[in-house]
């Protein structure tokens, strides 16, 4: 009981410092964005500000609120946000969380199914890996895990849009659904391919070679030498007892990679034209949409932390070790 | 078994080769790389032009070695940039009293948590003319995070020496102390990430050209070469793609193999799996 009155603080904790954290973020993210040069009234009026009388362009800020003074213009955004409304995005004249909403699925659907994927084939691979240590295999592998590392995420997009969808036809190269066909899983399925196959193959090799690494350090140690006295085979000793070893530090590293992974969806998207978060984030970054890439700011920075304080607490549940003091 | 480490020869040697062909492009450009040759837009790799023309007609031979300039430049001046923020950040946050460096750390922690792309979006959208000097400053102040953290572990431990203790006691400056004392003993710990910095630095220019909020398409670099990369894929013009991303992924991975080199085979003690654990080396490349 006294364990989990325990928990329930530490969770308590971490959403306070989360919660602080996000209204930080907003007032520097608000700040940056008033401060940042261009007239917003021609971010979204466009061309029409320069033909306006002075009554209408006053009618104009007024209505976009922008004659008041930083801090009440602050606390006005934060009213709308408590209320819901976040303001209008310049650039697609409708309310930001409406923009968002449209996209937000695609986006959750494309990095859950990216990370798990990822984590997983991670795992196999090192476990692979280890068990051929220092062969020739286990070497190549190495090799050109190195080299897809170093490949930047968007080349390998335009690579495999250029082989796959230009020149073999196998799968589309953008969007979620084909434009004016019929919703189906099928489609949505073929869509996903070529975006879930770049971005595995961009973080498998980084966290398959942390894994590996931190097994072979787990086959080191002398618990192993007895299992394998006793008979179990060398399979069944890595799987089932060197990678619980190494599974506190492994799921350590998940949360704090959520940030790496979503980041990389971001830039697939974009390359993709997936309608995602994504590709929200970078269209009002070259428009100057201030509204809506504030709001995509906070958005994240909530979903990063909710996904590494979820694996931060679990991590702590499972290897007492891991505690801090 | 492991085996001795030897120095990535051939990793330098390329990576050499490339820099000072970058450098002394004037030798070995047969076109101008500026000029837009109409006559020859999108012409794949023949003899004339050594790597095709592009969209705009420009030799694509040229541009590289021009661009290479541009693109290895940023790399190295953000990786400085980096380097200077992180060195001050993580040196007086493991010099300064235990309330100050708490709260230094979870800003850093915090700012850690969101994806540096988000970050480098915002800064590159709030910034209106991109140049060169923006584009270093903005990827400069998004990387400078892990090196910052390590430094302030290493300065913590360097603090208890005796060497650090009787140097302030006969006087020494907070700066004296950072140059003499501790910039030499974090280095060794460091410099892995500092060389991968300058590969990650010129990955981050080629993915912000290519994404529209990176270098202008008139500068010349190897991102914004790509960035008509779009385009050329509805024309199957394959070498647009191929050739400069061919050149982007050897240096970079030149850049790792020189950087996993100096990478020490350090046991911390914290548990965490982030960019400053580091673990039993063994060479793979």
């Amino acid at each position: 009981m006294n364990q989990w009155k325990r928990y329930g603080v530490k969770i308590f904790l971490n959403g306070v410092k989360m919660i602080g954290f996000l209204f930080l973020l907003s007032f520097l993210v608000f700040f940056m964005a008033r401060m940042a040069p261009g007239d917003p009234l021609k971010a979204y009026y466009g061309e029409r500000i320069d033909r306006m009388t002075m009554e209408e362009r006053q009618r104009a800020i007024e209505k976009l609120g922008i004659n008041e003074p930083f801090i009440k213009q602050y606390s006005l955004w934060l009213k709308g946000v408590m209320k819901g409304e976040v303001g209008i995005s310049y650039q697609y004249k409708q309310p930001v969380m409406k923009v968002i909403k449209g996209v937000i699925g695609n986006t959750m659907l494309l990095a859950g199914s990216a990370y798990i994927f990822t984590f997983l084939l991670a795992f196999l691979l090192a476990i692979f890996c280890v068990y051929y240590e220092q062969s020739l295999l286990d070497r190549f592998l190495c090799k050109v895990g190195t080299i897809f590392t170093c490949i930047p995420s968007f080349w390998l997009a335009l690579l495999f849009i250029l082989i796959f969808s230009v020149n073999l036809k196998w799968f589309p190269s953008s969007g979620a659904y084909t434009a004016g066909g019929e919703r189906t899983i099928k489609d949505l399925f073929l869509h996903l391919v070529l975006p879930l196959l770049v971005l595995i193959l961009e973080h498998l090799w980084y966290y398959a070679y942390l894994l590996r690494n931190r097994l072979i350090e787990e086959t080191r140690k002398g618990y192993v030498t007895f299992a394998l006295g006793k008979g179990i085979p060398r399979w069944r000793v890595l799987v089932f007892h060197c990678a619980r070893g190494a599974m506190p530090s492994y799921l350590s590293l998940m949360a704090l990679s959520v940030p790496h992974i979503l980041g990389g969806t971001y830039i697939v998207e974009k390359v993709f034209s997936y309608p995602g978060l994504g590709t929200l984030c970078f269209e009002s970054a070259k428009y100057h949409d201030y509204n809506l890439l504030m709001m995509l700011t906070i958005i994240t920075a909530f979903f990063v932390l909710v996904s590494s304080t979820i694996a931060k607490v679990l991590s702590e549940c499972i290897d007492h070790r891991m505690r801090r003091e | 078994m492991r085996d001795e480490k030897k120095f990535p020869k051939v990793s330098a040697i390329v990576l050499c080769i490339i820099c000072v062909s970058c450098f002394c492009s004037e030798w070995i450009m047969n076109h101008d790389p500026l000029y837009l040759n109409l006559e020859h837009i999108g012409e794949a790799p023949s003899r004339e032009f050594f790597f095709g023309t592009d969209t705009m007609g420009r030799d694509v031979f040229s541009m590289i070695w021009y661009g290479g300039r541009v693109s290895l430049l940023i790399g190295f001046l953000s990786a400085l940039f980096s380097f200077v923020i992180a060195i001050l950040y993580g040196g007086i946050s493991g010099f300064s009293s235990k309330w100050l460096e708490h709260f230094l750390m979870k800003v850093l922690d915090l700012v850690l948590s969101i994806p540096s792309i988000l970050l480098v979006l915002f800064l590159q959208a709030v910034m209106r003319n991109h140049s060169i000097l923006s584009i270093t400053i903005t990827i400069g102040l998004t990387s400078w995070f892990p090196m910052a953290k390590m430094i302030r572990t290493d300065v913590r431990q360097l603090r208890k020496e005796n060497y650090v203790l009787i140097a302030k006691q006969t006087g020494a400056s907070f700066f004296y102390l950072l140059r003499v004392h501790f910039l030499p003993n974090v280095l060794p710990s460091i410099l892995f990430m500092i060389i991968t910095n300058i590969g990650s630095a010129i990955a981050s220019e080629a993915t912000l050209s290519f994404l529209g909020i990176g270098l202008p398409i008139e500068q010349v670099s190897w991102g914004t070469m790509l960035s008509r990369g779009d385009q050329a894929l509805l024309a199957n013009e394959w070498w647009l793609i191929v050739i400069p991303g061919f050149f982007l992924i050897v240096v970079i991975l030149c850049i790792t193999a020189i950087g996993n080199y100096f990478r020490e085979e350090t046991i911390t003690k914290c548990s965490n799996l982030s960019y400053q654990h580091k673990r039993k080396i063994r060479k793979t490349f």
